[in-house]
């Protein structure tokens, strides 16, 4: 077996190392104090496809999914982010202009390398624009037109994919959901935003009846207020309809359009902010970034199939 | 097999329940009469002020046991009786007067390079009568 040459370590950092075995990705949790190796152990991942999706806008759902990446990103994930909204505004959230990536990757057939933008180490985005509209007019009129996007995905050689899904109800919206393994669902806890929750979970159970198999689905919360009432009794019903699917919610934060307007992701602008730590609770923090990147690290990571 | 009319298990996310559990009840507080609230207020802020003071340390029962009865003895709070041990002990050390050298076991932690072994004899703490 390799192991890594580390020559030095944070107190208590822990972190993935990525090996490669037999042309299979492998990785090694590791664990370091005061600059020792504590535990090296090895666990195989193959790539998992997430989509961020919720029929209602402006639920923070390219948020959601930029920093999640970024995040992914930096525990040494290596991750592809594909904007399918037409919006394009993945791009803008990292710094970079839109373009037509995906019209080209999807109608063009062109190879994906030469579309991807590096955004960050370990992350590569495939950017969309206006132009996307037209990739869903041609979906629309071709054969098996729902599998599309995952036929394309196939034999990528990234550890996850994650997908930023427009809001709209169109074949590119089903296509991403076709494509993915797990689906991340942002709402605000607000009665058309969770209408829009339980429309996604329809079109989701339309596809399993056709045969797609999810590994699960999470719902975010995002926005979130600690203090109001209006936010605990939807939240608590939230909760109540959909128990462990409910993820620790994101807080309401300034600083998130702050980064976004800087073309920054909150992991390079405010470390400390409550969005990424969640609320303080005694010496505890609930919610936020952190907390739901852990998570979405444990759905990534491959249980023996 | 499980019966139909069973429940599903409710298996919240630990953040998300506690979460929830600390609104609710930050959301029975505010319905407390004025005067109640003003108390949890101030409890919660003398917990606050005290928490800097908190430590955590493993001890071995005996020395613990040893702590609890010398301070019903002399009926003073334990913490305080520790605090003027931790003192006492750091002052000695401090002035040369205690070698931590004859209890000194190399250690195979990856943490620490040495262990200090305590001996029965050491712990044992009963009075001379």
């Amino acid at each position: 077996m390799l192991l890594p040459i580390i020559t030095r370590g944070d107190p208590c950092f822990t972190g993935l190392i990525r090996y490669n075995y037999q042309g299979r990705p492998l990785y090694f949790k590791v664990a370091f104090i005061y600059n020792n190796l504590l535990a090296i152990y090895g666990e195989s991942f193959r790539m998992r496809v997430i989509a961020f999706a919720n029929q209602k806008g402006g639920v923070g759902k390219t948020t959601c999914a930029v920093t999640l990446a970024d995040g992914l990103a930096r525990k040494k994930l290596r991750v592809l982010l594909i904007d399918l909204d037409p919006q394009g505004h993945a791009a803008l959230s990292l710094g970079f202009q839109k373009s037509a990536g995906l019209y080209h990757f999807l109608s063009l057939e062109e190879p994906l390398k030469n579309l991807v933008v590096h955004a960050r180490p370990n992350l590569d985005l495939l950017p969309g624009d206006k132009l996307t509209e037209k990739v869903k007019h041609q979906i629309a009129l071709m054969d098996f037109r729902k599998t599309i996007l995952s036929d394309h995905l196939t034999g990528l050689d990234y550890d996850a994919v994650i997908l930023d899904l427009a809001p709209s109800l169109d074949v590119l919206h089903i296509n991403g959901l076709s494509a993915s393994d797990w689906v991340v669902i942002p709402t605000r806890l607000d009665m058309l935003s969770i209408d829009g929750v339980k429309e996604v979970l329809l079109t989701m159970a339309e596809l399993s009846q056709s045969g797609k198999c999810y590994r699960g689905y999470s719902i975010l919360p995002t926005f979130f207020e600690r203090t109001t009432k209006e936010t605990l009794s939807q939240f608590r019903e939230l909760v109540q309809t959909f128990s462990g699917h409910v993820w620790p919610p994101i807080p309401q934060d300034a600083s998130v359009r702050a980064a976004s307007a800087q073309g920054k992701t909150l992991w390079e602008t405010s470390r400390n902010t409550s969005a990424l730590l969640g609320f303080k609770n005694g010496r505890q923090f609930q919610g936020g970034f952190n907390q739901v990147l852990e998570r979405l690290l444990e759905v990534i990571r491959d249980e023996k199939e | 097999m499980t019966k139909k009319n069973e429940p599903r298990p409710i298996t919240l996310d630990p953040a998300v329940a506690d979460l929830l559990a600390s609104m609710e009840k930050r959301q029975a507080e505010a319905q407390m009469p004025r005067q109640q609230r003003e108390r949890i207020v101030k409890q919660r802020i003398k917990i606050q002020s005290r928490r800097e003071q908190r430590a955590t340390y493993d001890l071995p029962p005996m020395l613990r046991e040893s702590i609890r009865s010398l301070a019903e003895e002399l009926k003073i709070p334990a913490s305080q009786l520790v605090t003027l041990a931790l003192i006492r002990f750091m002052r000695s050390y401090n002035a040369g007067e205690i070698d931590l050298g004859q209890y000194k076991q190399p250690s195979r932690s990856p943490r620490y390079d040495w262990n200090l072994v305590l001996t029965k004899e050491l712990l044992n703490l009963q009075k001379k009568k």
